[in-house]
């Protein structure tokens, strides 16, 4: 009896892995789709060999779209629109993607399999990113969770970026991370500095990239980034601003005042910086440069709990509640917010308490 | 017993580094069947189902959200505090499951023991009875987790 249920599940087994071998060599005899053009906002055609997918094939053609998860289909990052020749929606793609843009053919570019031609629109932007390969110049600690990663351009040797914007860093195998993935950090560097980019990562327990860049990346090792990304910026308007951003939020605001005290721009700003801790504040120095260089900057810094030793004489409690001290009317300003959902949620709805409009509100979220 | 191809291939997910740093499973060398079935007996033990302690870690995020990254009272013997980074955290069962990257930290007043849990930990406690294996960086032990949380 026993001899016969073994010699059944053997026999089972073997017609399986038979059959599980005759697909995968019927795949690549067969499934062969020879050539197939990609035509790229009707202004430019690339060919390429059919059957993988369609992220792969732009990134192999150097067209860089923003995915965090290497083309896993877990990130929804890699939204672009095919016009022609995607096929249908996956059960993959759905939780992704909104109603309107299922309506108007936004598509997962990890999970589109390119099996014939394709019409895709990429917003002209991403034409500008592309990859560069970096050296680990400088890593500095900001707090006990937060460093600030100095990385110098090797290849190509420049970047030219809009302050508020992000990149991506390439988090390579290595001991606690199984595979290749990128992750999004906004830039904090001075932009007129084009040889060095520099980023500020807070880290996150578990965190595959995170972990690697406090546990693994050393100064000297090579880093490969890709990038600018990103539509936060600073308008061209003369509104007096509002920006409020704690801990790694602080990058892109630090980038943007850059970038004021590089154009001389003379538009009234204060910046909310808040905090848990007194020992949670850093770049303090820096502010404080920025207060004596920018025509009229101001550096507030908030914190929620203040320790009895800690001789804290300035700002206390959430930061949201420091901006509604501090601001009897905002209808005139401009606000521009970086940080968690629950901070930026927050911040706009006493912002609109404050009686500013929505269209003056401009964030970087991290989601 | 013998596993079936689809525990096998949930076990190989949990035990890479494909979706956290390290894995779920750490350096247990129990599979994870018997991760959530030794888990389970403690929780049992003690009185608690999955669902009152998954509805208990969600009620503290939830007043810890509040606080927008700071320390906040929770209640007379909690304080908590929740941290948000980019990004968010897939539910390593073959189901879709997408949860943000939210860390809550919760220490009680009078002892100050300190327990820390993602929105993916409660999705993994209350549906999946799983608190992850030990080692891994966001392990739960669960008869700690009841002293702290209840």
């Amino acid at each position: 009896m026993v001899l016969e249920i073994l010699v059944a599940v053997i026999v089972v087994s073997s017609i399986g892995t038979g059959l599980a071998a005759l697909l995968s060599i019927c795949e690549h005899f067969l499934a062969n789709y020879g050539p197939c053009q990609i035509n790229i906002n009707d202004e430019r055609n690339i060919t390429v060999k059919g059957g993988k997918d369609l992220l792969s094939m732009l990134v192999a053609e150097k067209i860089f779209i923003p995915s965090a998860c290497g083309g896993r289909g877990t990130c929804g990052l890699c939204k672009l629109k095919v016009l022609e020749g995607a096929g249908p929606l996956l059960p993959t793609e759905e939780p992704y993607l909104e109603k309107d843009e299922r309506e108007s053919n936004i598509r997962l570019a990890c999970q589109v399999k390119v099996r014939n031609d394709l019409s895709i629109d990429i917003p002209p932007e991403l034409f500008a990113a592309r990859e560069y390969i970096c050296k680990c110049a400088e890593i500095a600690d900001l707090t006990h969770d937060i460093k600030q990663f100095r990385f110098e351009l090797v290849e190509p040797k420049e970047i030219d970026y809009i302050p508020g914007q992000y990149l991506q860093l390439l988090t390579p195998v290595y001991k606690k991370g199984g595979e290749e993935v990128y992750r999004a950090y906004s830039i904090s560097s001075d932009p007129s500095e084009k040889h060095n980019i520099e980023t500020i990562i807070r880290l996150v327990p578990g965190g595959i990239c995170t972990t690697y860049c406090f546990e693994y990346l050393k100064v000297g090792d090579e880093v490969r980034i890709n990038g600018p990304y990103g539509d936060f910026r600073l308008s061209e308007t003369d509104a007096p601003i509002v920006f409020i951003a704690g801990g790694s939020g602080m990058a892109p605001i630090k980038c943007i005042l850059h970038y004021m005290k590089n154009t001389a721009n003379n538009r009234k700003a204060t910046y909310y910086f808040g905090a848990n801790k007194v020992n949670e504040l850093f770049l303090l120095d820096q502010m404080k440069e920025f207060e004596s260089d920018l025509a009229d900057f101001r550096f507030v810094p908030v914190v929620a709990g203040p320790g009895e030793n800690e001789n804290w004489d300035g700002e206390v409690g959430l930061v949201t509640e420091a901006v509604r001290r501090d601001l009897a009317n905002a209808s005139e300003y401009e606000a521009y917010l970086c940080g968690s959902p629950g901070m930026i949620d927050a911040a706009i709805k006493v912002l609109a308490e404050l009686g500013m409009k929505e269209e003056r509100i401009f964030f970087d979220k991290f989601e | 017993m013998k596993e079936s191809p689809q525990t096998r291939k949930l076990e190989q997910i949990l035990r890479s580094s494909k979706l956290v740093a390290g894995g779920f499973m750490g350096d247990d060398s129990r599979s994870f069947n018997e991760v959530i079935y030794a888990d389970a007996s403690q929780v049992s033990k003690l009185g608690y189902t999955m669902e009152e302690i998954a509805a208990r870690m969600q009620e503290i995020t939830d007043t810890a959200k509040t606080g927008l990254g700071n320390w906040i009272k929770v209640d007379d013997k909690l304080q908590a505090v929740a941290d948000e980074a980019k990004g968010s955290l897939i539910c390593p069962w073959p189901h879709s499951g997408r949860y943000v990257k939210r860390i809550t930290t919760v220490q009680r007043y009078n002892s100050g023991e300190t327990i820390r849990w993602s929105e993916l930990n409660i999705h993994l406690i209350a549906e999946h009875g799983f608190f992850e294996g030990r080692g891994a960086a966001f392990r739960i032990e669960p008869v700690k987790l009841i002293n702290v949380i209840f």
